[in-house]
């Protein structure tokens, strides 16, 4: 089985990376941008179907749930 | 009393540690990440670094490894912990101190020397310094201590804010705040006072190098 992991930001928080991409890629592009938030992504593949290990493993490794929300995704 | 100076794959203050240890006649032993127990120590020193590389957020990946599980037990029994600036986010993420350490506000490696300002709590680690003013060097990436309204109140509410960046006249402004942490946090404790994380690295302020960093190492022998 293939599954996508999706670690973001939460919302309150706040995220220099995403400002100091958004500043720099606004001069590039001579445009505004309303956001831009940096997240993770992890590709996992398992021999069996196990959504609940992979929600474990997202939940307690992948993100920090003082900052961060978490989506897992079969593909 | 005897302190374990934990070592895992990337930590690179050990040496520091262990000088600082020496510097003020505590006796101390260097303790490998895959050993599984504590017997014999009173006190656990996880030194600065950049334990597995920082790889996917500071401190995270140590947390899993055997010695963290006796540090746990450690814990469990009133052991005596002190985590700096990589031992800090250690033990946020093995959930032995609340909040988290974010990259630094303006996104750089900040390197030098600040003024804390010690504050009223019952830390284990802060009882033998007599300053109320500290001055230690810092040197981190990922030092802009967050945690929830609900923690900051836990926090407040039990005295378990130990140090804040602050002036040389113990002002906590804003201005003073080098790295954009929640209320110039630069150190917390937990409700029993046993268990100590800061960014700042006292054992770079000893012997030779100063004697501020002293203060607290007092409190190893």
């Amino acid at each position: 089985m293939k599954y996508t992991v999706i670690v973001k930001p939460k919302k309150a928080i706040l995220d220099p990376q995403g400002k100091a991409i958004k500043k720099v890629a606004e001069n590039y592009l001579n445009k505004e941008i309303k956001n831009i938030r940096v997240g993770k992504y992890f590709e996992i593949e398992t021999e069996t179907d196990d959504k609940d290990m992979i929600e474990k493993l997202a939940k307690n490794i992948l993100s920090n749930d003082v900052i961060e929300d978490y989506e897992v995704k079969e593909s | 009393m005897k302190t374990a100076i934990i070592r895992f794959l990337g930590t690179n203050c050990d040496m520091d540690c262990k000088y600082a240890c020496d510097a003020v006649g505590a006796k101390s032993e260097f303790v490998w990440y895959e050993e599984t127990t504590l017997k014999g120590f009173d006190i656990v020193i996880l030194p600065g670094g950049f334990s597995y590389g920082d790889y996917l957020r500071s401190g995270v990946l140590a947390k899993f490894s055997p010695i963290m599980q006796a540090v746990k037990e450690f814990a469990k029994y009133g052991g005596k912990i002190i985590g700096i600036c990589n031992g800090f986010q250690i033990l946020t993420e093995s959930h032995l101190l609340p909040g988290t350490l974010l990259k630094n506000k303006n996104l750089r490696f900040i390197h030098k020397e600040v003024y804390l300002k010690k504050e009223e709590s019952n830390c284990f680690f802060t009882q033998k310094v007599e300053k109320n003013i500290l001055k230690l060097p810092i040197a981190h990436g990922d030092g802009n201590y967050f945690c929830s309204n609900d923690e900051l109140k836990t926090l407040e509410d039990n005295s378990m804010i130990v140090l804040r960046y602050s002036s040389k006249y113990a002002n906590t402004n804003e201005e003073f705040n080098p790295n954009g942490s929640i209320k110039n946090i630069a150190g917390i404790c937990n409700k029993n006072g046993n268990i100590f994380g800061l960014m700042p690295h006292p054992e770079r302020a000893v012997g030779d190098l100063g004697i501020e960093g002293e203060e607290i190492f007092r409190s190893f022998i």
